[in-house]
C-alpha cells in the first residue's frame, strides 16, 4: 500500500526543523562529507591534469604520426632518414630531434623539438613551412627557433630577440625568428612550454651531430605492412618501427601505480568521512528515538522513516558534495603543482601544470559524495525503521540493547577481520585486494570497539576516581551507560586518526629504508652530475673533456662513471644503467637475491642484473632472460642478481660498462664518482674541482652528504602530496572528534541541566564535561594506535609492495604515534569547551522543561 | 448508545522474558466494548496497563489470542498493515504528552489528518477547529516547548480526535499534571469524546477518573475484573 506524497511533508517539514535545530551537528556534518569529496576531486582532478597535460605535449609533438622509428638506444643515424625517404620512398616521413632545456626567464622546463620544416606539412601544422616559417632565416646555421605567442608574452621577448636556453649544464643562445599562431585554447596549452627549432640547431643543442631521436612516420592503414617491409631493410640493427602511441601507453603504465596510489589515499579520506556520516546520522537517529517512537505510535510506517531519514542523508550528500567539489577544484589548484612536480622528479617532464576541470571527476566526486553518504546513513535509517514502537518510546531500551550486543558485535569484528587476512591471501589480488582487505579490518575493528570501550573504563574509573573523585568516576561510567551513542564517536575518532597513523608510519618507514639505502649506495666522496630534467633520470650527459679534467684534479684517487639510457626490452622501453666500477660496485650495491660470484662476472658476460621492483613489475627471477635491443641486435641477458633500489619505481637493468660498450655505439657518461685520496678534505676537494670545471659545462658537483640531503630533499618533494592528504586525513578527523562529541554532549543538555539544578557549580561541570570528552579521546587515541599499526602493515606491506614492489622497512616512530594520541585528546578537550560553558552559562530550568 | 459489541479482546496472552524468567502480564484476558462507550482500565504501576493499550493499538502483538477492532483482527496483521490501521483507526493520548518537539501545535494536530490522507483546505479547518475546541487556537504557531504542561496535553487531546478515529487510547492522561489541569483535561477529554462519539479506553491508577466513565475495569495478575461500583471504586 502506497501512501500519498502529500502525506509525508510533515514529516520532512520536522526533519528539516529538527536538522535546524541542530545548526553545529548539522554543519559538521556536511563538513564531513564536503573534506571527504573534496580530497577525492581535488587527487582526481590533479591526476588527470597531469595525464592531460602529458597527453597535450605528446599530441603537440607527435602531430599525425601513426609510427616511428626509435633506435635501440638513444638515439638513431641521420643517414637512416636518407634512406627511409630516398630509398624506401616514404614520403611521408619527417626527421625529430628532442630534448629539454630550461628557459632563462621562465621557471620551468621547455621541450625542444628539432624539425625539417619541408618535411613536416602532414605532421605538425604549426613547425611546417606552410605555417609560414621562412627557411632562409630557419635554417641559416645560426641557433634560431619559434615559440607560441603565449610563451613569447611571457618572456616579454619579440622576434630577433635572442633567448638564454640551458641544457644540461650547457649556455646557448637562440634567437627568436618567429611566432606560432595557436588555432585554439587546446592547442595554446599544447603550444605553451615548447621550441621549434631547426633540426641542426637541435643536434647542437644536445651534442647529436649526426643523429636524430626517432622518425615520425603515416602509414595509412591499408598499406602498412607493405611500407613497413619496404622500410625495415634500410634501418640500422636495433632500430623499430614502433606506434606513436607506444610511449603514452609505457607512460601510462610507468603512472599507474602512483595515481592508484594517490586516489586510494583519497579513497581512504572518503571512507574516515563515510565513517563520520555514518557517526553523524546514526547519532541524529539516536537522538530523536523517541520522536521517531511517537511518530510511529501516531502511524508513521518503518518505510516512511527509512525514506525520510534517508531523505536527510540525501541532503546532507548533496550540500557537502557540491561544497566539497567547490573545495576540490581549489585544492586542485595546490595539489596539481605537487603532483606535476613529484611525476617530473620521479618519470618525465610534464611542462604543463595547469588544472584542467574535468567534468568526469566532478561527476565522479558527486556520486562518491551522494552514494557514500547514502550508504553510510543506510544503516542507522534503518535502524531507525525497524525498532519496535514500544521499545522505541522507552529511552533506556537501545543501551540495554547493546550492553547485550556487545560480545556478538565483537565476534563478528573479529569474523570480519579474519575476512580481511582472507582477501589479503587471494592470489594475484592485487592493490584492489589490498584495499579491500584494509576495509575489512577497519570495519571489524570498529565492531570490537564497543567491548574495548568497556574494558578501559573499566581501569579508567578508579584512576579518575583517584584524580577527580566521584565526577572523574561519574565522567567515565556515563561513557559506557551511553555506550550506543560513544561507541559510534569513538569508533568514528579511532578510524580517523588511525589513518593519519597509517599514512604517517607508512612515509617513516618509506624514508628510513631510503635513508639507510643511501648511505650504502653512496660509497664514493664526490658525485658529478649534469642537471637533468627528470631529478631521477639522468638524461643529460657530461662532456668527456669536463670528465678527464675532473678525474685528473689533483686529490682524486680514484673515479668510476655511470651511463643511463633507455632501451627497449622484450619487457617494454627500460632504464639501462651501465657501471664501470668492476668488482668494488660488491659494496655499493645491495643484493636482494644473487651471489657475491656475480661481480666477478658480471664484467666479462652477458649477464644483467635487476632491481626489485622491476622483477617484481615485469615478473622476471634470477634465471630468466631479458632481450636488448642493442645496436648490435637484439642480445640476450640472463639476469643473475636482484638488487635492492629505492631510485626508481620503474626499475633499473644494470650491466658492466664495458659489456655496455661491446653492444651499444655510445661512450658517453652519465655521471661520474670519484673517491678522494687519502688525507684530502673532501670539502675542499669539491671545492679544487668546482674551480677548475668554472666556465666549462654547468654541473652539479656534490659531496657525498650532500647528494644524500638531494635526494632526500626529491623523496620529500614526491611525498609531499602524501603527507597533504595526511593533514587532510587529521583535519577530517578533527573536525570527526569534533562534531561528534560536541553533539553526545549537547545532546545531553538535559542531563546536565538535572545534575546543575542538583547543585553542581558551573565548575564542576566544566570538569564533568570535559574530563568526559577527554576519557572518550585517551580511549580513542589509545586505540587508534594498534588500528593504525595494523593500517601501515598493510599499506608497507602489501599494497606498497603490490603497486611498487619494494622491501621496505617497517619503521613506527614514537612521534606520529604521541601525534595522534594527542590529537584525539587536544580535539576531545576542545569539544568538550562549547557545550560545557554553554550549558554552565544555561539556565538550568530552560533545560529541564519539557519538550 | 450502539448495542453491538466493537472492540472485542479474547484470550489475550503477553508474557516477557525478564533474564532466566517469563514474567506473565497479560494472561488469556478477554474484553468486549461497545461503539461508543468509555472505559477506565484501573491498575497499579506496573500491571500492564500499557502492555494491554499496545496490543489493542497494535504497536505490540500479543502471544496469543486476539485483538478484534471494528471486524478486523490485529493480532493477524502484519506490523505494516498494523501500522496503517493505527493510523487511520485510534487516537493516543499519553502521559508524557509526546507531541513531536519539531512541529508546531497546528502541525501535531494535522500531522494524523495528513497521514490519513485528507486534502489540505480540509485537513487545516479541521485542525484548527479541534485547537479551538481545545481552547489553544490562538496558540497554533507554538512550538511544544513554548506550552505548559496543560498546553501541551491538549494538543494531544486535539491531535488524538481530529482524524475522527474509531478507537482512543489514552495512558494515564492526567499523570505529569497537576489536580486542577487534571480536572480541565479530564473535562475537555470527557466532553469532546462524547460530543464526537468516539470509543475510548482510559488507562490510569487515578481512581478519580473513574466518574466519567461508563464501565470500569480492573487489571490484576494479568486478567481484568469489573467494578461493579464505581462510586465506591472512586473512594
Amino acid at each position: 500500500m502506497m501512501s500519498n506524497p502529500k502525506d509525508s511533508n510533515l514529516l520532512w517539514l520536522s526533519s528539516l526543523r529538527f536538522l535546524m535545530r541542530h545548526p553545529w551537528h548539522f554543519a559538521l556534518s556536511i563538513l564531513g562529507v564536503a573534506l571527504g569529496v573534496a580530497v577525492v576531486v581535488s587527487i582526481d582532478l590533479s591526476n588527470s591534469s597531469a595525464k592531460k597535460a602529458f597527453s597535450l605535449s605528446t599530441e603537440a609533438v607527435t602531430g599525425k604520426a601513426t609510427h616511428q622509428i626509435r633506435g635501440a638506444a638513444e638515439n638513431l643515424d641521420e643517414e637512416t632518414y636518407r634512406q627511409v625517404r630516398l630509398d624506401a620512398k616514404v614520403r611521408k616521413s619527417a626527421p625529430v630531434v628532442e630534448g629539454y632545456a630550461r628557459v632563462q626567464g621562465v621557471n620551468r622546463t621547455f621541450q625542444i623539438l628539432g624539425v625539417d620544416p619541408i618535411a613536416e606539412a602532414p605532421f605538425r601544422d604549426f613547425a611546417s613551412q606552410e605555417a609560414g616559417i621562412e627557411l632562409s632565416e630557419f635554417m641559416n646555421g645560426e641557433n634560431t627557433g619559434l615559440v607560441s605567442e603565449t610563451v613569447a608574452e611571457e618572456l616579454n621577448a619579440e622576434i630577433g630577440d635572442t633567448l638564454s636556453l640551458s641544457v644540461g649544464g650547457r649556455e646557448f643562445s637562440l634567437r627568436l625568428i618567429g611566432l606560432i599562431e595557436a588555432s585554439d585554447d587546446r592547442s595554446a596549452q599544447a603550444l605553451e612550454s615548447l621550441v621549434v627549432v631547426d633540426i641542426s640547431t637541435a643536434q647542437r643543442l644536445f651534442d647529436m651531430q649526426g643523429a636524430l631521436t626517432r622518425i615520425d612516420l603515416i602509414l595509412p592503414s591499408e598499406n602498412e605492412e607493405a611500407l613497413k617491409e619496404k622500410i625495415r631493410p634500410n634501418l640500422p640493427e636495433g632500430a623499430a618501427i614502433v606506434r606513436s602511441e607506444s610511449r603514452t601507453e609505457t607512460v601510462e603504465q610507468m603512472t599507474r601505480a602512483f595515481e592508484f596510489n594517490l586516489q586510494a589515499l583519497s579513497m581512504l579520506a572518503l571512507l574516515v568521512g563515510m565513517f563520520l556520516i555514518y557517526n553523524t546520522m546514526t547519532f541524529s537517529v539516536v537522538q530523536r528515538r523517541p520522536l521517531i517512537g511517537r511518530l510511529r505510535a501516531l502511524g508513521v510506517t518503518r518505510n516512511e522513516i527509512l525514506t525520510t531519514v534517508l531523505k536527510e542523508a540525501v541532503l546532507i550528500g548533496f550540500l557537502g558534495t557540491v561544497i566539497g567539489i567547490v573545495a576540490g577544484i581549489f585544492l586542485a589548484q595546490v595539489l596539481v603543482k605537487l603532483v606535476t612536480q613529484s611525476i617530473n622528479d620521479l618519470y618525465f617532464v610534464l611542462s604543463v601544470q595547469e588544472l584542467s576541470i574535468d567534468l568526469f571527476s566532478l561527476g565522479k566526486g558527486a556520486i562518491l559524495g551522494i552514494g557514500a553518504t547514502m550508504i553510510a546513513a543506510f544503516w542507522p535509517a534503518r535502524e531507525a525503521s525497524q525498532a519496535e514502537v514500544s521499545t522505541v518510546l522507552r529511552r533506556s531500551s537501545n543501551e540495554s540493547k547493546i550492553t547485550g550486543r556487545i560480545i556478538p558485535l565483537a565476534l563478528i569484528g573479529l569474523l570480519v577481520g579474519l575476512g580481511g587476512v582472507g582477501v589479503l591471501l587471494i592470489p594475484d589480488g592485487g592493490i584492489v585486494a589490498g584495499y579491500s582487505s584494509l576495509l575489512f579490518m577497519i570495519v571489524g575493528f570498529a565492531l570490537i570497539i564497543p567491548l574495548m570501550i568497556v574494558g578501559m573504563a573499566k581501569v579508567l574509573r578508579p584512576i579518575l576516581g583517584k584524580i577527580s573523585g566521584l565526577i572523574g568516576k561519574m565522567a567515565v561510567r556515563g561513557v559506557v551507560t551511553e555506550l550506543s551513542r560513544t561507541s559510534v564517536a569513538i569508533a568514528a575518532l579511532v578510524v580517523a586518526v588511525a589513518a593519519t597513523v597509517g599514512v604517517g608510519v607508512m612515509v617513516d618507514s618509506f624514508r628510513t629504508t631510503v635513508v639507510s639505502w643511501l648511505e650504502s649506495q653512496l660509497q664514493a666522496d664526490i658525485y658529478v652530475q649534469p642537471p637533468s630534467s627528470v631529478a631521477r633520470k639522468a638524461d643529460a650527459t657530461l662532456e668527456p673533456m669536463l670528465v678527464d679534467l675532473l678525474r685528473e684534479t689533483e686529490g682524486v684517487a680514484d673515479a668510476s662513471s655511470v651511463r643511463s639510457v633507455d632501451v627497449r626490452t622484450n619487457k617494454g622501453t627500460d632504464n639501462l644503467v651501465a657501471i664501470d666500477q668492476g668488482a668494488a660496485a660488491k659494496q655499493t650495491y645491495q643484493l636482494k637475491t644473487g651471489t657475491d660470484s656475480f661481480w666477478q662476472r658480471y664484467t666479462e658476460q652477458s649477464i644483467i642484473m635487476v632491481s626489485e621492483v622491476y622483477a617484481y613489475r615485469n615478473n622476471v627471477a634470477i634465471g630468466d632472460t631479458l632481450t636488448i635491443e642493442t645496436d648490435k641486435g637484439n642480445s640476450p641477458f640472463v639476469i643473475q642478481a636482484i638488487n635492492f633500489d629505492y631510485a626508481s619505481d620503474i626499475g633499473t637493468l644494470t650491466i658492466s660498462r664495458q659489456v655496455y660498450d661491446q653492444f651499444f655505439d655510445d661512450d658517453a657518461i652519465s655521471g661520474l664518482a670519484l673517491y678522494a685520496a687519502e688525507g684530502v678534505e673532501v670539502e675542499q676537494l669539491v671545492e679544487r674541482l668546482r674551480e677548475r670545471s668554472a666556465g666549462m659545462q654547468e654541473v652539479f658537483i656534490r659531496s657525498n652528504k650532500g647528494l644524500r640531503e638531494a635526494s632526500i630533499e626529491i623523496f620529500d618533494r614526491t611525498f609531499t602530496v602524501t603527507i597533504v592528504l595526511r593533514m587532510l586525513a587529521i583535519l577530517v578527523a578533527f573536525i570527526g572528534v569534533l562534531s561528534a562529541l560536541m553533539a553526545l554532549q549537547l545532546e545531553r543538555s538535559r542531563e546536565l541541566a538535572v545534575l546543575r539544578a542538583n547543585g553542581m557549580t558551573p565548575g564542576q561541570l566544566w570538569n564533568y564535561v570535559v574530563t568526559q570528552t577527554g576519557v572518550m579521546g585517551v580511549m580513542a587515541g589509545l586505540l587508534s594506535v594498534p588500528l593504525g599499526i595494523l593500517m601501515a602493515y598493510i599499506l608497507v606491506y602489501v599494497i606498497n609492495l603490490r603497486s611498487f614492489g619494494w622491501t621496505l622497512q617497517f619503521m613506527i616512530s614514537t612521534e606520529v604515534l604521541l601525534q595522534a594520541v594527542g590529537l584525539a585528546i587536544l580535539a576531545a578537550l576542545l569539544a568538550g569547551l562549547y557545550p560545557s560553558w554553554k550549558m554552565s552559562k544555561a539556565n538550568p530550568a530552560d533545560a529541564l522543561r519539557n519538550d | 448508545m450502539p448495542n453491538k459489541s466493537h472492540i472485542q479482546l479474547n484470550d489475550l496472552t503477553k508474557s516477557y522474558q525478564e533474564g532466566d524468567k517469563l514474567r506473565s502480564v497479560l494472561d488469556e484476558l478477554n474484553l468486549s466494548v461497545k461503539e461508543g462507550e468509555m472505559i477506565v482500565l484501573l491498575g497499579r504501576s506496573g500491571s500492564g496497563k500499557s502492555t494491554l493499550l499496545n496490543m489493542v493499538s497494535g504497536i505490540d502483538k500479543p502471544d496469543h489470542g486476539e485483538v478484534i477492532i471494528g471486524g478486523t483482527n490485529l493480532a493477524a496483521l502484519d506490523e505494516k498493515n498494523r501500522t496503517l490501521f493505527r493510523r487511520k483507526n485510534i487516537g493516543f493520548v499519553f502521559q508524557s504528552f509526546n507531541l513531536i518537539s519539531t512541529l508546531t501545535a497546528h502541525e501535531n494536530v494535522l500531522l494524523p489528518l495528513k497521514l490519513k490522507g485528507a486534502t489540505d483546505d480540509e485537513t487545516l479547518d479541521k485542525a484548527q477547529q479541534f485547537l479551538d475546541q481545545v481552547g489553544l487556537g490562538d496558540r497554533g504557531d507554538s512550538y511544544p516547548d513554548r506550552l505548559s504542561g496543560g498546553e501541551q496535553q491538549r494538543v494531544a487531546i486535539a491531535r488524538a480526535l481530529a482524524h475522527e478515529p474509531m478507537l482512543i487510547l489514552a495512558d494515564e492522561p492526567t499523570g505529569n499534571l497537576d489536580y486542577e489541569t487534571g480536572r480541565q483535561i479530564l473535562d475537555i477529554l470527557n466532553d469532546l469524546v462524547r460530543e464526537n462519539g468516539r470509543t475510548m479506553i482510559i488507562a490510569t491508577h487515578d481512581r478519580d477518573i473513574c466518574k466519567i466513565a461508563d464501565r470500569v475495569v480492573e487489571l490484576r495478575g494479568g486478567k481484568l475484573s469489573e467494578v461493579e461500583d464505581i462510586a465506591e471504586a472512586i473512594k
